[in-house]
């Protein structure tokens, strides 16, 4: 794996001056990615806060050939791509080698775009897909998803006097790709540069399609500090809310354990206005419910990564 | 007297659509008319409602269909592409005859286009954009309280035909705000029909169905269809006209575009040009017949759209001068200012 040394003398594929937030995780995301790449990729984008602050034109931030098609079909676009790269290879009319990664948020990706992305895992296209999950519609402004936690306050499942944010479980989404029996799975999270940066470069050296569930603070739809967006993807894997790990053809491989240093849910809530009702008296029974659920998911984990 | 308050319209037609009775909204996010989820999320609460955050606007119609089947008042709204995305589903309740309400508020396209306001979905909402033979009913309001009055109405008009309406307005007439005055609150107690599927204990069963496989019952389907939607073409039609009595030179236009368009008149006739206007308030059934016989003396015809043209072809159709109709627009989010609609008219 390339060291930090390395990767700081590399060409920048995603390039400053778009149009991110302070503090935009979306953006750290794709720079880290195309980062661990040698710049021979092509890039689909579906519609969503990245797609939309990197590619005002005529600016672009990426330095690589980009397509953006709509917001449901980023996986179906570039398996088009990718089938049309292998018939001309397979004709001997082209034969560089070329990597194919699409992006999409979680709207994309857990809803809209679910149907695209099966289709495209299960056809076998040679490809990486990376979701960056920040947890809601970010891009039009702050709607809840499936991705979005149990307790989190958006504006389409605000928290008021009758409800506390959304009273759904978020979709274990990374378990749906696992089910596609594709040959490389994992989940990682911005915070952890070596980690991602480790499993971009192994999903690209694995034939097939590919999956990495990038776990990605929001400091707008979060509401916290523009600073502290790395802190905040650390705490997620700390905390055990998000487990950083790996799938490789089907064995599960955790990739950080804190064992006695698991941190309380709270830590991790706690920074977020989102989750600011939460923290009132009488909603304690519900932060305890909380804590119960990432220790039972985490207990499952451990199991599977056992058993596997 | 009653209180005007100061909305916008996206909030306008969520509130007049609630006032009017509907109790099942499902959307999906989309600007720009994200004020409307957020809205339902918790007005739908306080009246009882059901609002819903669907996956996709593919989603979201086909919840509409589903509480249309049971005779509720269901509707959705979304933004250009999330409209193209339901067209499958608009078709479907169009062959099932599920009144339903869908408003559009219209940007920028075609594809991803932008976010600007835009008028260019009329051949869509107008000519049946997905695929069959069927009509919506199309309300091009120009106000926010022509948004609250049309919307208002909208339920029971659908009902009445088991018609789908379309409220097709655009980002600017989503966004802006206006002081507007609501309606009373609706007490709509379910539909009394002999259609509605509602459970069919004491009563014999029904069916609500788009396949029609048998030799020519899908023509007989399609020719109740189209007799329908004549009866609907000759009661529901409403237009708007400004000045054209002894108008020479007429314009044409709908929804916010003919609200720059009726200034442009009075600035014309401030510099003796006798100008007028012809608004279609629904754009099906297109009020053709009335605009033959306003145009039929005026010597010169300008349609104006937000879009590269599309009224225009109806405006000729409708006329018996069509070479006086020339036509002046912009595309993408430009807006026609009215000193530019002026010169050209002149």
């Amino acid at each position: 794996m390339a060291t930090l040394k390395e990767l700081a003398k590399k060409p920048e594929y995603f390039t400053n001056g778009h149009r991110g937030c302070a503090g935009c995780g979306a953006a750290i995301v794709a720079r880290h990615v195309l980062m661990a790449t040698d710049g021979n990729v092509v890039v689909a984008n579906a519609t969503g806060c990245l797609e939309v602050f990197s590619t005002i034109f005529p600016f672009t931030a990426w330095n690589v050939p980009f397509i953006h098609n709509a917001f449901e079909n980023a996986a179906a676009t570039i398996s088009g791509v990718e089938a049309c790269y292998q018939s001309l290879k397979a004709q001997k009319r082209y034969d560089k080698e070329v990597k194919f990664i699409a992006f999409g948020g979680d709207g994309g990706t857990y809803d809209i775009g679910l149907q695209a992305l099966s289709g495209a895992m299960e056809r076998g296209h040679d490809m990486l897909y990376v979701c960056y999950d920040n947890g809601a519609y970010m891009n039009t402004g702050i709607q809840r998803s499936s991705a979005t936690p149990k307790g989190a306050n958006t504006t389409t499942a605000p928290a008021g006097k009758v409800e506390q944010g959304k009273t759904q479980k978020r979709k274990d989404f990374t378990a749906i790709l696992v089910a596609h029996h594709i040959p490389y799975v994992a989940q990682a999270v911005v915070g952890d540069w070596a980690d991602l940066t480790r499993k971009v470069e192994k999903a690209l050296s694995i034939k097939g399609p590919t999956f990495i569930n990038v776990f990605q603070p929001c400091r707008l739809g979060w509401g916290y500090e523009p600073s502290r967006t790395i802190e905040m993807g650390r705490l997620a894997k700390e905390t055990c809310f998000w487990p950083v790990f790996e799938v490789e053809n089907g064995v599960y491989k955790l990739n950080y354990n804190p064992k006695d240093r698991k941190k309380p849910i709270t830590e991790f809530l706690k920074p977020q206005s989102r989750f600011k009702h939460l923290f009132k008296e009488e909603n304690k029974p519900l932060l305890e419910e909380i804590q119960k659920d990432v220790d039972q998911e985490w207990q499952r984990m451990l199991k599977i990564c056992e058993a596997t | 007297m009653k209180n005007k308050e100061l909305v916008c319209g996206n909030i306008a037609f969520s509130e007049a659509a609630i006032r009017g009775g509907c109790r099942y909204y499902y959307g999906y996010p989309i600007t720009p008319q994200n004020e409307v989820t957020s809205y339902m999320s918790s007005r739908m609460d306080e009246v009882g409602g059901v609002f819903l955050q669907a996956e996709s606007e593919i989603a979201s119609i086909n919840m509409v269909f589903g509480a249309a089947l049971t005779g509720a008042r269901a509707m959705t709204s979304s933004s250009s592409p999330g409209i193209s995305l339901m067209q499958e589903g608009i078709s479907y309740l169009a062959a099932c005859e599920l009144p339903a309400v869908i408003a559009n508020v219209m940007r920028g396209g075609p594809g991803l286009g932008n976010i600007a306001p835009a008028q260019s979905d009329y051949f869509q909402a107008v000519k049946g954009g997905g695929h069959g033979d069927y009509r919506l009913i199309v309300y091009a309001p120009s106000t926010v309280q022509e948004v609250v009055d049309y919307t208002y109405k909208s339920f029971s008009v659908a009902e009445k035909y088991r018609m789908q309406v379309m409220i097709l307005m655009d980002g600017l007439l989503g966004q802006m705000m206006e002081p507007v005055v609501f309606p009373e609150m609706v007490e709509f107690k379910g539909i009394k029909s002999d259609w509605s599927i509602t459970g069919c204990k004491g009563r014999a069963p029904r069916l609500v169905r788009s396949l029609f496989l048998g030799r020519g019952v899908l023509e007989d389907h399609n020719k109740k269809l189209q007799e329908k939607y004549k009866k609907a073409e000759e009661t529901e039609l409403k237009y708007e006209t400004y000045k054209t009595e002894d108008a020479e030179v007429l314009l044409t236009s709908f929804g916010i575009c003919a609200r720059f368009c009726r200034k442009a008149v009075d600035l014309l006739r401030e510099k003796g040009v006798a100008a007028g206007l012809f608004r279609p308030v629904t754009l099906w059934p297109f009020p053709g017949d009335k605009l033959f016989k306003v145009a039929e003396n005026v010597k010169k015809i300008v349609c104006v759209e937000m879009n590269a043209g599309q009224m225009v072809e109806d405006v000729r159709l409708s006329v018996s001068n069509p070479e006086k109709v020339s036509f002046f627009g912009r595309t993408g989010g430009g807006i026609p200012s009215v000193s530019k609609i002026v010169e050209f008219a002149k």
